[in-house]
């Protein structure tokens, strides 16, 4: 209860909403990075994911190797990529999370599209060749279009997941939403600890609602009377 | 490139390694069964109670555990060690509960704790401990005789900025305020961090903290990616690094000596206390400092680093 005053408190305090550490920054920070991650990995995993989902090969060994970034700890993936990041020259906060983030979104999104691909019924496939269509008219025309609900799925779960773990940045400088965490955490300091937890949730159910709404317009055809 | 490599899987594996420790290696108090030195020459009472040191999740608070279990093992009491993390209320939670009731301390930072950061710590490490122990008595605890090894914040740059910029007291950093400060997330309300330097020395390094896990200060300063960095007095970086260490001349930092924090029930046990105060005894600052090189740079296990302190000191 004196947690939930103190986090009232501090987020109805305009102080603490502008300012380098403020809340409005770190919402911006929090979602350029969520966005960029989520950018990087799908332009990984779809590319490939789609290749072998046309050919129906090598899915198992590639999805087993795209794993790895869901079986490795996201913390784990952070403080091995800080010394390498400051290595080169890459510097605090921003790349290191972005090494963990991609690791992240990677499987989802590229699991997805690989069945969304290889799981098109081969009567559909044949029937398109018997059309007359080449292999690329068929990935482009016929697969990836059928293809599009679960991609897009996967491209929701990797989207969410990045928004609620890019708050690891803040154990390696970099601002987000997370800093209010970590910091509340450290200066045993509820408010701080709340108003961060609670905008996270906040971003990452915004996120889930407008990855639906894009669902929805780019898929048109899913969505039926009576159905959701 | 292997080493730095070596140390960040440490930085992840340690952790793991002293949970583990603190879930059931109790029995391997074996490395105290050799010599003959002054802990064994104490026997614990048949009904002392069982012991169980808090220990953080830093280097030197792993070996002072270590330290105060073997010899207390030697001495035939019933010694394990649980990690209480890396904040101090975790730890005066982990007494008031009795998952712990006794840990190593360092006297002017934990009465800020207590006193909610009022600054009554002083450089005097017995006037500290006198007040520390009025805050203590009412939580059933009690600080016993402070150690000469003193480990405080210590703000440190490196050579080069040193030199470039003509730095060497923290005072100096007036005409510096644009330099970026790196340092855990604590250091905005610590009272020897970001409010002691506004209120002692009236230098606002705010504008360009930086919030680090402790074990990412070191590397973002030798990358330059942070200017200043906020060590403890006793890390073995400064030296080895090549650091430094910027004088506290106006005397914003106090009597951060290291001291055990135990129950008082644990106080009144018969032997207990006199082998507390040797331990104490034995520990320096420079020494304390070999002991954290030897754990951060050597990689040497913390029990194995308190073995070879507690012989070399006659106590093992």
């Amino acid at each position: 209860m004196s947690a939930w005053t103190e986090f009232v408190d501090y987020v109805t305090l305009a102080d603490n909403w502008w300012g380098r550490r403020g809340i409005a920054v770190r919402i911006e920070d929090h979602v350029r990075i969520s966005a960029f991650a989520t950018v990087v990995a799908a332009a990984i995993a779809i590319p490939p994911a789609l290749w072998l989902g046309h050919v129906r090969r090598g899915g198992a060994i590639a999805g087993a190797v795209v794993n790895i970034g869901r079986a490795v700890p996201s913390f784990a993936i952070v403080a091995l990529a800080l010394p390498i990041s400051l290595r080169y020259g890459f510097g605090l906060g921003f790349w290191p999370t972005v090494v963990a983030l991609v690791a992240l979104g990677l499987p989802p999104i590229f699991t997805n599209a690989y069945a969304g691909v290889s799981g098109i019924d081969p009567a559909v496939v044949d029937a398109a060749r018997g059309m007359g269509m080449r292999g690329p008219e068929v990935l482009w025309r016929v697969e990836v279009p059928n293809a599009l609900p679960l991609l897009l799925a996967g491209l929701r779960i990797s989207a969410v997941q990045i928004v609620a773990t890019a708050t690891l940045g803040a154990y390696v400088g970099f601002g987000g939403l997370g800093a209010f965490i970590n910091e509340g955490f450290r200066q045993q300091d509820d408010g701080k600890l709340l108003t961060g937890a609670v905008l996270v949730a906040v971003l990452a159910i915004a996120t889930e609602f407008l990855f639906g709404v894009g669902q929805r317009l780019l898929t048109p055809w899913t969505i039926r009377k009576g159905h959701s | 490139m292997t080493y730095r490599h070596a140390r960040w899987l440490l930085a992840v594996l340690v952790p793991l390694a002293l949970l583990t420790s603190a879930c059931g290696d109790d029995d391997d108090g074996d490395a105290a069964t050799g010599g003959g030195g002054a802990c064994a020459e104490v026997s614990a009472p048949d009904d002392a109670p069982a012991i169980t040191i808090g220990a953080q999740d830093f280097g030197e608070s792993a070996i002072l555990a270590e330290i105060y279990r073997q010899c207390l093992v030697a001495a035939g009491f019933d010694v394990t060690i649980q990690a209480v993390g890396g904040f101090r209320d975790l730890e005066l939670a982990a007494f008031e509960s009795g998952d712990i009731n006794l840990a190593p301390e360092y006297a002017a930072s934990m009465l800020e704790a207590l006193n909610g950061q009022a600054g009554e710590a002083t450089p005097d490490a017995v006037e500290t401990t006198e007040l520390l122990n009025g805050y203590l008595a009412d939580i059933g605890l009690v600080a016993l005789t402070p150690s000469d090894a003193v480990d405080t914040n210590a703000l440190v740059v490196t050579e080069a900025t040193s030199e470039e910029l003509g730095i060497t007291a923290i005072s100096d950093l007036a005409d510096h305020t644009d330099l970026v400060l790196g340092a855990p997330a604590d250091c905005e309300t610590n009272a020897f961090c970001l409010p002691g330097l506004q209120s002692v020395y009236d230098i606002d390094l705010s504008a360009g903290f930086i919030a680090l896990e402790p074990a990412a200060v070191v590397p973002a300063l030798d990358e330059e990616e942070i200017d200043i960095a906020l060590l403890f007095s006793t890390d073995s970086r400064i030296v080895s690094n090549n650091y430094v260490l910027l004088d506290d001349d106006e005397g914003m930092l106090a009597a951060d000596n290291v001291l055990p924090v135990l129950t008082t029930e644990l106080a009144g046990v018969e032997g207990l206390a006199g082998l507390l105060d040797a331990i104490s005894e034995s520990l320096t600052t420079d020494g304390l400092t070999e002991l954290n090189r030897r754990f951060d740079v050597d990689v040497e296990d913390a029990d194995d680093i308190a073995a070879s302190h507690l012989e070399s000191a006659g106590l093992l």
